[in-house]
């Protein structure tokens, strides 16, 4: 390989995006823009759900009770409705997620220590939403319930509301979230953004530089010049690989100083983690513009085998082990997924290479093999 | 006798069969793009079948860790209850760091720790606790798992606290407030009926702005343009049938998605009118077509439409309330997904499949969104007039 002329290659690659403004604009533009955007715009804590109630007690104790959703900040209160026909056209309409109807003797059964059934009515379009919902409404339903035991149980048995409840709840679980100590969203989606903005913008840049040579026709030049395969594929993907890299640094800025998300790993690392994901994304754009001949279908491939796979399998939204057998597969194929374990092992559990050196394996591998097959793809011979 | 009925009946013709071929002229093309027509198929079938088959927000098999410093009748009994689906016993260990290894490692979600003497002390009744650490790192998860421990507990107290209070106080002698849940229009919290459609809404927006658009640069980059320009096809000639032919191919490709493949496979519902639904879908994919087109009259070559479509179309996707609904949103991006057709479109499809509702609920978004795809479609056209004056 002779490195004065992957230089050259390289240097015209960079002269070609440099030149063309607007793809020069949008390659630096674009990362930063997506993990802005999204990581304000992807909101996975579940508050403001809107609530409307029928309240067909209204007495002093259905009114405590409907307080405790209204003063939640998990509901967003719309106010009492007449009848559960209004109710239902507030759900149709999407206006509200959630109806409470509270019976009648609803403060007259429970004074006279017998239960009360309230119905809720949830919207089930979004299904873990809509479990997390009855989630709430169950802890706000329990609490409200043992704070009339506890009271009952003091009055009739005659001891203190204390020694009642050690009574009544004899165990108490306590929860400490490791990690993300506040469960904040945002903690957990912005490092997997910064995955996400490199891996379908760096295959996309790379698919359409090359093929544009392609269709362009100037290609010919190359084949008939004597730029080697290996020298012309590492010139041609060196600016990309380049581009990308500053990218990694500016995502991680913009995690770190924009969004204030901890990041309590080694610096190092997580550079040498992100370069050897650039180079394997890089890969993905090469193998994709071996394949196609236009531009056209050079983009719609490489979006479609990068956007929803990146998506949907990597763990941006849910957890690949919660994946089923197929999308887990899915999930592995792409490279997506390990960088994804990385950024959340640096930035929030602050683990370095003793825990992630199998993701940053399987990254190196994977940038292997797509050489590889690229170069053996690549040929200065073409056929027809 | 005058002619002029007859001469604009045969403009009217001519008008049609320009129209006719020029449409043919575009499935053809499009037909013969191998690579588009698979990744075509591949979409519409095998990955919404696979994200409606794979794809499990809620909690699902978390990886439970249990350090049982016990090892008594009530532990073990605890511990039973932590059952899949949504729970997946993964061993009990001896020495919490190796726990918390584990945990770094992803290798389980949560470690439950139950502390010495605790038959003991539920059995004189002395308050006790059990401890359990969340991995929060994927923070929905996380609460969920936190959310559904709570309750597993809390059950299991309130059941020791019965049994050890006697018999008789059965829940109705107390005065409890017992939720009562319906969950409407998924009553089964079926992931796979959510999953699938939003991947299948997915798929046509992606499609509506993306096969046009190229349809358009191939021609410009080709030069192909300058024989239609030439030709007696006016601008609007030439770009309705690009539109009429790619909305027909994604009208197909949803049927087939649909009837072929997620009601068999999930049995998702359709409780609303299905002449209703592809209706409203010929309108959203026409008017989004419009916007992939404005953005290809703005570029000149295909890597900028690239670029372009990925600036438009990545937020629309995730912030039109495929992944969380509107109202989740921040008020900025409320505002601006304002201008997004899809967000009308998901109102709609959900609307219609879902809830089973019709126009007279649905009005305001239909309408908004044909105002949206009239106006994209009239910036579109506007912008491919100017470009050759």
């Amino acid at each position: 390989m002779n490195l004065r002329r992957v230089a050259a290659v390289a240097s015209k690659e960079w002269r070609e995006v440099i030149r063309d403004r607007m793809f020069t604009l949008l390659a630096f533009l674009l990362p930063v823009l997506w993990i802005v955007v999204f990581g304000y715009g992807i909101v996975l804590d579940v508050e403001n759900v809107p609530v409307a109630v029928v309240d067909r007690d209204r007495s002093a104790l259905s009114r405590d009770y409907l307080y405790r959703f209204a003063e939640s900040r998990y509901f967003d209160f719309q106010g009492y409705v007449a009848s559960e026909d209004e109710a239902d056209a507030l759900l149709e309409h999407g206006r509200a997620r959630v109806v409470i109807i509270v019976p009648e003797k609803f403060q007259e059964r429970l004074l006279g220590g017998q239960s009360v059934g309230v119905q809720t009515l949830i919207d089930g379009v979004f299904p873990l939403r809509a479990d997390i919902v009855k989630g709430y409404v169950i802890a706000i339903n329990g609490a409200f319930s043992e704070e009339l035991v506890l009271e009952y149980y003091a009055r009739r048995g005659g001891v203190s509301v204390e020694q009642a409840e050690a009574r009544v709840r004899p165990v108490k679980l306590e929860v400490r979230y490791l990690y993300n100590e506040e469960v904040r969203s945002t903690w957990s989606i912005v490092p997997a953004l910064v995955m996400f903005a490199l891996m379908v913008s760096s295959p996309l840049l790379t698919a359409l530089g090359i093929v544009r040579e392609k269709e362009t026709g100037s290609i010919y030049n190359v084949y008939s010049s004597t730029v080697t395969r290996a020298e012309f594929l590492a010139g041609k993907l060196l600016p990309y690989v380049a581009i990308s890299s500053v990218n990694a640094g500016i995502l991680w800025m913009t995690a770190t100083l924009w969004f204030g998300v901890p990041f309590k790993g080694s610096l190092p690392f997580f550079f040498t983690a992100s370069f050897v994901f650039v180079l394997s994304s890089t890969g993905i754009g090469l193998f994709v513009s071996l394949l196609v001949r236009t531009q056209v279908a050079a983009l719609v491939v490489t979006l479609i085998v990068s956007l929803v796979p990146t998506l949907l399998f990597s763990g941006l939204i849910v957890p690949v082990s919660s994946l089923s057998r197929g999308p887990q597969i899915q999930g592995h194929l792409f490279p997506g997924m390990y960088y994804t374990n990385i950024l959340r092992g640096t930035f929030l559990k602050g683990v370095g290479l003793e825990v992630l050196w199998r993701d940053l394996l399987a990254l190196a591998v994977y940038a292997a093999v797509m050489a590889t097959i690229g170069y053996y793809l690549f040929t200065k011979r073409p056929r027809s | 006798v005058s002619p002029a009925p007859g001469l604009a009946w045969q403009r009217v013709a001519v008008w049609w069969r320009r129209l006719v071929v020029m449409t043919r002229k575009e499935l053809l093309q499009l037909f013969r793009d191998i690579p588009i027509m698979l990744l075509l198929v591949y979409s519409f079938t095998a990955a919404v079948y696979v994200t409606g088959n794979g794809i499990q927000s809620q909690l699902h098999n978390a990886g439970l860790l249990v350090r049982d410093a016990d090892h008594s009748k009530s532990s073990r009994e605890l511990v039973y209850r932590f059952q899949p689906p949504y729970f997946r016993l993964d061993g009990e260990i001896a020495d919490p760091r190796e726990g918390l290894r584990l945990l770094d490692q992803g290798k389980a979600m949560a470690l439950l720790e139950i502390p010495p003497r605790f038959h003991e002390q539920l059995a004189t009744g002395e308050p006790t606790a059990v401890q359990l650490l969340v991995d929060t790192t994927s923070a929905p998860q996380g609460l969920s798992a936190a959310s559904y421990a709570a309750r597993i507990v809390g059950r299991f107290g309130q059941e020791h606290a019965q049994a050890a209070l006697g018999g008789t106080a059965g829940s109705q002698d107390l005065p409890l407030v017992v939720s009562d849940h319906r969950v409407w229009y998924n009553p089964e919290q079926d992931d796979a009926w959510f999953e699938s459609i939003s991947h299948l809404l997915r798929q046509i927006t992606l499609f509506a702005i993306l096969l046009p658009a190229a349809a358009m640069v191939r021609e410009k980059e080709r030069g192909t343009v300058e024989q239609l320009l030439v030709s007696p096809l006016t601008p609007f000639q030439i770009m309705l049938p690009k539109l009429l032919a790619m909305t027909l191919v994604i009208l197909f490709a949803t049927a087939v998605s649909l009837f072929g493949v997620a009601r068999p496979a999930f049995g998702v519902p359709i409780n609303g009118s299905v002449t209703l639904f592809f209706a409203l879908t010929a309108l959203f994919v026409f008017t989004t077509a419009g916007m992939g087109l404005a953005a290809a009259t703005l570029a000149r070559n295909f890597a900028q439409v690239g670029m372009m479509t990925l600036l438009v179309v990545a937020p629309m996707l995730l912030l039109s309330g495929l992944v969380a609904p509107m109202e989740a949103m921040p008020a900025w991006a409320r505002h601006l997904m304002i201008l997004s057709p899809l967000r009308y479109y998901i109102e709609i499809a959900h609307g219609i499949l879902f809830k089973g509702v019709g126009l007279s609920v649905l009005w305001d978004s239909v309408l908004a969104m044909a105002l949206l795809g009239a106006g994209m479609l009239a910036f579109g056209l506007w912008r491919f007039r100017r470009q050759f004056q």
